[in-house]
């Protein structure tokens, strides 16, 4: 027995010895030449039309630019492959000057012929654009004025058009790329790029490399190449970056995040952003149809208590429909729809529900931060005044196809949703939820909620050029919507990542992404 | 021979065309709409619409299966309805790291698991032994992905001597086929004792004693080779095991292996490639077994397949 156990400590501290010549642990040292970050998916598409995921438009952004950018801490446009730009009086015409000297990656020049290739391409039927319809509305013709100069004409004037030319869907990508790669096009989009970094490497299921543009016609980042690493496992990524093999990873455990505040070895980037979370409740269902309900459930659900006990303080309580960064944002209640019991229970008595009733409360399971846990938190609050929810959960496709049932087959009573708009305007998100042709099988405005007022509102507002006119008109739609209480208004979701301590300067945008471009090792 | 085996390989063909047909309905039962999920939920109605006909869902139920499987007998799986590449080429991608990760579990578990089990046998009741079979309970029981963050946190996290996941250099390898080996081994090791046991019982095991056979003679050459038989079954059972097992292996070690592909899959409703990877599984599973019932004739002479 003894000299077995003696073989055995041998054996390991032979394999010890062996491990232990491999690389020492990431920590103190120069600085990488390739930065490694881990996401939770693997693209499904690379070409910026097909867009339908925040994250992999992130990984897209390294390599394609669009013509202008937004500034978040402005929430104002600026530029970028345009240098500046001009709106005629009535919105039908937009002309941009193009940065000169520009060049794809494939060498071919960026010019005003390759921005309208674009756009024809986007514009056509037979590519599929998902976002089409969203961002796109409004377009009737992209033309050439001069080697540097394109015009924009509208069929009808479209508020949003500037913010929506900022998101990756809308990238200028090299004509003479797209005829090269084919079909091949979405998985290897080869040279197609004004981009900081140039695509390298797609492995499928595995990893997406680029590398530095040594050409690029701005500032030039700090690593010569960029691994974005699938690991769809939260744990794992956690592990990954407390272990040093990666350098930044998405999203780790939410249940972590205390932890990771304070562990020294990593740095948790955390920042607030559009996502609003809401308690969707059906409008036509039994008594929900009753407006005194619905702010009864508002009433009886505390918030901010189930953000700080549930959710980690990951979200901040919102104030009204459309969340705090989006443009037209209009707050209708200091701190949010107030937690009172009382008053809860005398609104429902006042309904004819004194004894309460039971619903059936759907939540889906690591969709949105700690969903199925905080619907659980919030159906024990709402027992308080015996309304009696039964909380359930789905894979997300059933969930999708169940809230997406038109009215007259829904069986759907309350549910959770998240909502985010890739561009920071209300538009993007009471339109799609509260105007009542958007209602499912249309859209995904799954609350049922219908009045003619705000309908009439949410269409001036995204055809009226006049800024402080399409102010005016959201506040008045979110004060009606606000006071209709077709939701229980939750909060906004923070996004976050985790980075080794050397990484400096990673920042998190408002639209779910993670802005590390400029990050430098410190 | 020969006839036994074209036999069991036309048997074979025809599982795998059942096959074909439940798994073709059996995704078609599962609610969701794969245009809506794939389109995601900003897209408009249109586009939904346009991809649903893109992607065949508006045809009738008997023509999907039709165009499923004309396409299948010409080696053409169809496209991914995510990425739109072939379905083939999707597989081809992640076959390898699955395989290599299945084969160096299986050898691992095997070696192991023999090991183990010889040892408790002929020490029965000893410390080794119950050392042996708590650990074979164990792995048995520990659940995959725990056990695989667990090996993380101690061997990259605290030691740093291995990679916390990802795919590539032999390092790569140890961690998530310990992971993945650990239930395999724990019933190969189980298995080989109590068949052992039960074979060192025999008379001609006590014949061979008494006529002076060295003890390690009598284990390896006599009593082994014909517990094996049970042993083999087993190991080639496992070989499903390990790929079901490899579908959270794959997750939790960020893998890019079919497994993993499958998830994928099923969570996007990706039809073809549900398709395609559950064919390649039931084909690799049909094989191994198709191996193991021959290793049989091997290992004792007296099985004829005739």
């Amino acid at each position: 027995m003894d000299k077995i156990g003696a073989r055995f400590g041998a054996i390991v501290a032979l394999v010890a010895m062996v491990f232990s010549l491999r690389s020492a642990p990431a920590g103190a040292q120069a600085v990488p030449k390739q930065l490694r970050i881990a996401v939770g998916i693997d693209a499904d598409t690379l070409d910026p039309a097909g867009q339908t995921t925040t994250t992999v438009a992130n990984m897209v952004d390294y390599f394609f630019e669009t013509l202008v950018d937004m500034d978040y801490a402005k929430n104002e446009v600026v530029p970028r492959l345009a240098t500046q730009w001009q709106t005629s009086r009535d919105g039908l015409t937009y002309t941009f000057q193009l940065r000169q000297g520009v060049t794809f990656h494939d060498g071919t020049p960026m010019t005003a012929a390759a921005v309208k290739s674009t756009f024809d391409r986007l514009l056509d039927p037979k590519t599929k654009v998902p976002l089409r319809g969203a961002l796109l509305a409004g377009i009737k013709t992209v033309d050439v004025v001069d080697d540097t100069t394109v015009r924009f004409t509208m069929s009808q004037p479209n508020p949003l058009l500037l913010r929506n030319l900022s998101y990756t869907t809308t990238a200028i990508i090299s004509p003479a790329a797209v005829a090269r790669a084919g079909d091949r096009f979405s998985l290897a989009p080869v040279g197609a790029g004004t981009g900081p970094y140039t695509f390298k490497e797609w492995r499928r299921g595995e990893s997406i490399l680029v590398e530095r543009t040594p050409t690029y016609w701005g500032k030039k980042p700090s690593f010569e190449e960029v691994l974005f690493q699938v690991v769809p496992d939260a744990g794992t990524r956690e592990t990954m970056v407390l272990a040093g093999n990666v350098h930044l990873a998405m999203l780790p455990p939410a249940p972590d995040i205390k932890n990771l505040r304070k562990n020294p070895r990593v740095t948790l980037v955390e920042a607030p952003t559009d996502r609003v979370i809401f308690l969707a409740m059906n409008n036509q269902w039994g008594p929900f149809k009753d407006a005194r309900v619905r702010q009864a459930m508002n009433y009886a659900i505390n918030k901010k208590a189930l953000l700080s006990s549930m959710l980690f303080d990951l979200g901040t309580v919102e104030a009204s429909a459309c969340p705090a960064m989006m443009f037209g944002h209009s707050p209708m209640h200091e701190g949010g729809w107030p937690y009172d019991p009382a008053k809860a229970k005398q609104l429902l008595a006042e309904a004819g529900y004194k004894d309460g009733f039971d619903v059936e409360f759907l939540a889906p399971k690591g969709r949105y931060i700690q969903d199925f846990e905080f619907a659980q938190g919030a159906a024990a609050q709402l027992r308080n005044v015996k309304i009696r929810a039964t909380v359930s959960t789905m894979d997300w496709p059933t969930y999708v196809a169940t809230i997406t049932q038109p009215v007259d087959r829904s069986r759907t009573q309350m549910f959770i949703l998240g909502w985010a708009w890739v561009v920071l305007d209300c538009d993007g998100v009471l339109f799609g939820q509260f105007h009542s042709s958007q209602q499912p099988p249309a859209g995904l405005a799954a609350a049922f909620y219908r009045n003619e007022k705000v309908d009439d509102l949410l269409v001036r507002a995204r055809t009226t050029v006049d800024v402080a006119q399409r102010a005016t008109l959201y506040k008045e739609a979110q004060t009606q919507i606000w006071n209709d209480a077709p939701w229980v208004f939750l909060w906004s979701q923070k996004w976050y990542v985790a980075t080794v301590k050397n990484l400096e300067g990673v920042r998190i945008t408002p639209i779910e992404k993670w802005d590390a471009i400029y990050a430098t090792w410190k | 021979m020969g006839r036994y085996v074209l036999h069991r390989l036309a048997l074979a063909l025809l599982t795998l065309g059942g096959v074909t047909v439940v798994i073709f309905l059996l995704i078609r039962l599962i609610p969701g709409d794969p245009a809506r999920i794939i389109a995601g939920l900003l897209a408009s109605d249109d586009e939904v619409r346009r991809l649903r006909v893109e992607l065949g869902l508006t045809q009738p139920l008997y023509m999907q299966y039709l165009i499923f499987f004309t396409g299948l007998l010409h080696g053409n799986l169809g496209l991914s309805a995510a990425t739109r590449a072939p379905v083939l080429e999707e597989i081809a991608l992640r076959l390898r790291p699955t395989v290599l990760l299945a084969v160096s579990s299986i050898a691992v578990a095997t070696l192991v698991g023999l090991a183990a089990g010889i040892i408790s046998a002929t020490r029965r009741y000893s410390i080794l032994d119950y050392l042996a079979m708590t650990l074979a309970v164990l792995g048995v029981s520990i659940p995959v992905f725990w056990l695989g963050l667990m090996l993380m946190l101690l061997f990259a996290v605290y030691l740093h001597w291995l990679p916390a996941g990802g795919y590539g250099t032999l390092a790569s390898f140890i961690l998530p086929t310990i992971a993945l080996a650990a239930f395999s081994t724990g019933i190969i090791a189980r298995m080989t004792r109590s068949s052992l046991l039960e074979t060192l019982s025999q008379d001609y095991v006590r014949t061979a004693r008494a006529k002076g056979v060295p003890r390690h003679g009598v284990v390896l050459r006599h009593a082994l080779k014909n517990a094996l038989i049970p042993v083999l079954t087993v190991i080639g059972l496992q070989f499903g095991t390990l790929l079901g097992g490899a579908v959270l292996t794959e997750t939790t070690f960020a893998w890019p292996g079919m497994g993993r592909l499958l998830v994928n899959s099923i969570l996007s409703r990706d039809y073809p490639v549900i398709q395609g990877i559950v064919l390649t599984f039931a084909t690799m599973f049909a094989g191994v077994n198709l191996l193991v019932d021959l290793l049989y004739a091997y290992v004792d002479p007296r099985i004829h397949y005739g």
